[in-house]
């Protein structure tokens, strides 16, 4: 095994004096201060409310969508392996019979109460039909009655991807 | 008593008032936006009052309202209430009289009187500064024992050792000082700054005493309680050191009282180091001779100052959506920079072509000088600002060590190098 020596500071006089360490410090400081109130569009603050984020990328886990086939009309079939994946337990599904031959089965009411989900995306997973994603980027999301905080289907379904409908 | 004495002795109250009590919240904003630009963040940018922003200072506005109508809380607890009361207010007002002895110009004479331009006309100049930031350290330790918490026990507890041990080499060092200027009365202390050394270099006392200078700046720090000996409040340690139980008001005056010290500090140190309110090269004399150059100077430098200023602000002073009432004020503060600049210049313009007569003269040096001042003061809050978001905090043990064991025996070996020079060769 090879010995890795770690030089040790402070022993030397220059170190003991402190303050080419003080200032070597304080210039370094002085050159952000200068440089960022030369020109404030260096600072890569965002003001949030006006200026959205744009470093969401395809991995990014926002508030659930429910996808369209090709003929636009809703993807879920209502097998419940979403509900059943879910650990917290906050999709509510209930299926009917689907009667115009593209499918069996379709779900009537699909909710999700976003002040229960954890955001895993436990649902994406384990949907068969790739009916369910969470791509839309929604980071926020805000009511004034919790009854608000559940999206219906047709909400669900309203969420476009932020990169646009694939 | 007449009626000149009387408005000079007020405005001179106004101006004391303005750079310690109005210092206090342009130094809380100056803090916030040098922290945020050093760290490479924003500050506080979004606080306005009729889409003014005033570059975020209206936040400290803003703070304060809020400090005001806060609830003041007093935990069941306490049992020495009139202390507890009393403590944020001493330091306050310590911090605050403290200022009161800087000269921020040179004696105005106006017909055949003497003003001294000072918030009080006293004599006692350093005795007097020393005296009251001293005392500023009773109401820390009042406050932290009579708040009945061990936090605020220990905060103020060390504050006070810490306070002590640097109020010895400060004194010493600003021993030295005195033997070099040859008198306690800052007046007389800046009028020596005035003075050239070999004839070009200004006799600055930084230049005439470097390592006073450095070991006088270091333990003003101290004083002031500011990083990196702020291990009073040690908020990283001990939750918030002495005001630990303080709210509304109460702590506001710790708060207020804080800067108002720091600026109190900063206003001795460029008194004494680094010539107050002279000029580099221009001193009083020399201003009152050649003024109606200095006039057109200003004349020449304050436009093109001011244009350059208004790009910057044109340039920076944007709010990213268009719509908003924020980007209105740039628009103004243009125009009203064009207004200030019309006035200034028709007055400069008006006494060039009159003749401004001696009065006219003295009363214009002063306002120089203390226009001179108080630029310094703000370089020198800055570099207070600066060093906070530069350097860590001190350990107890360092801080101690590097009080008793390096500073003082510095400054002791300061007087007697002073003393040998002096009275060797005789200066």
């Amino acid at each position: 095994m090879g010995i890795k020596i770690v030089p040790r500071y402070g022993k030397s006089f220059k170190d003991k004096l402190y303050l080419p360490a003080i200032f070597a410090g304080m210039k370094t400081t002085m050159s952000h201060f200068a440089k960022n109130l030369s020109d404030t569009s260096n600072i890569k603050t965002e003001c949030y409310p006006e200026m959205k984020p744009q470093d969401i990328t395809q991995r990014y886990r926002g508030v659930h969508r429910l996808t369209h086939r090709d003929d636009g009309s809703v993807r879920c079939v209502a097998c419940f392996m979403c509900a059943t994946a879910c650990p917290a337990d906050c999709i509510f599904i209930e299926g009917k019979e689907r009667r115009d031959g593209i499918d069996e089965k379709m779900p009537a009411v699909f909710k999700i109460d976003l002040l229960e989900c954890v955001f895993c995306g436990g649902c994406v997973e384990a949907c068969p039909c790739d009916a369910i994603r969470m791509d839309t980027g929604i980071f926020s999301f805000v009511a004034k009655r919790r009854k608000d905080f559940v999206l219906d289907k047709e909400q669900l379904l309203a969420h476009k991807s932020f990169e646009g409908e694939k | 008593m007449n009626i000149i004495l009387i408005i000079v002795i007020v405005v001179n109250i106004i101006i004391a008032l303005l750079f310690s009590l109005g210092a206090a919240p342009i130094l809380v904003w100056v803090e916030r936006r040098v922290a945020g630009f050093i760290q490479d963040r924003l500050g506080p940018n979004r606080c306005n009052i009729a889409g003014f922003r005033l570059g975020g200072l209206i936040q400290s506005f803003a703070d304060m309202l809020k400090l005001v109508f806060k609830e003041d809380f007093r935990a069941g607890a306490i049992k020495e209430k009139f202390v507890f009361s009393i403590a944020p207010v001493i330091v306050f007002a310590s911090a605050f009289l403290s200022y009161m002895v800087m000269p921020f110009a040179d004696d105005l004479v106006i017909g055949s009187q003497t003003f001294v331009m000072q918030g009080l006309p006293i004599n006692l100049g350093v005795l007097w500064f020393l005296a009251f930031a001293g005392l500023s350290i009773y109401g820390i330790i009042l406050g932290g024992w009579a708040s009945n918490n061990k936090y605020s026990l220990l905060g103020s507890i060390r504050a006070g050792a810490q306070v002590i041990s640097y109020e010895a080499s400060m004194t010493l060092a600003l021993i030295s000082l005195l033997i070099t200027y040859g008198s306690i009365n800052l007046v007389d202390i800046v009028n020596f700054q005035g003075k050239l050394l070999f004839g070009f270099i200004p006799a600055w006392g930084v230049v005439m005493q470097p390592l006073a200078a450095i070991i006088f700046i270091v333990t003003a720090f101290a004083e002031a309680n500011r990083t990196p000996f702020d291990i009073a409040e040690g908020e990283s340690e001990i939750v918030g050191g002495y005001h630990t139980e303080y709210s509304a008001m109460k702590f506001g005056l710790f708060f207020v009282g804080e800067y108002v010290a720091m600026s109190a500090s900063s206003a001795l140190i460029v008194t004494l180091f680094f010539g107050g309110y002279n000029l580099p090269w221009l001193g009083t004399a020399t201003l009152k001779e050649h003024f109606s150059a200095i006039m057109w100077i200003i004349v020449v430098a304050l436009p093109l100052l001011s244009f350059l200023f208004g790009r910057w602000i044109v340039k920076n002073n944007v709010w990213p959506k268009t719509d908003d009432i924020r980007n209105k004020e740039t628009k103004w503060l243009l125009r009203m920079m064009v207004l200030m600049n019309m006035v200034i210049i028709a007055i400069l313009a008006y006494f060039l072509y009159s003749g401004i007569g001696v009065t006219g003269t003295n009363i214009a040096v002063a306002v120089i000088q203390v226009a001179t001042f108080a630029i310094k003061l703000l370089l020198m809050n800055f570099v207070f600002v600066w060093v906070r978001w530069t350097l860590p905090r001190f350990r107890y043990d360092q801080l101690q060590n590097l009080g008793w064991k390096v500073l003082l025996p510095l400054s002791i070996a300061n007087i007697f190098l002073t003393a040998l020079v002096v009275v060797g060769f005789g200066v």
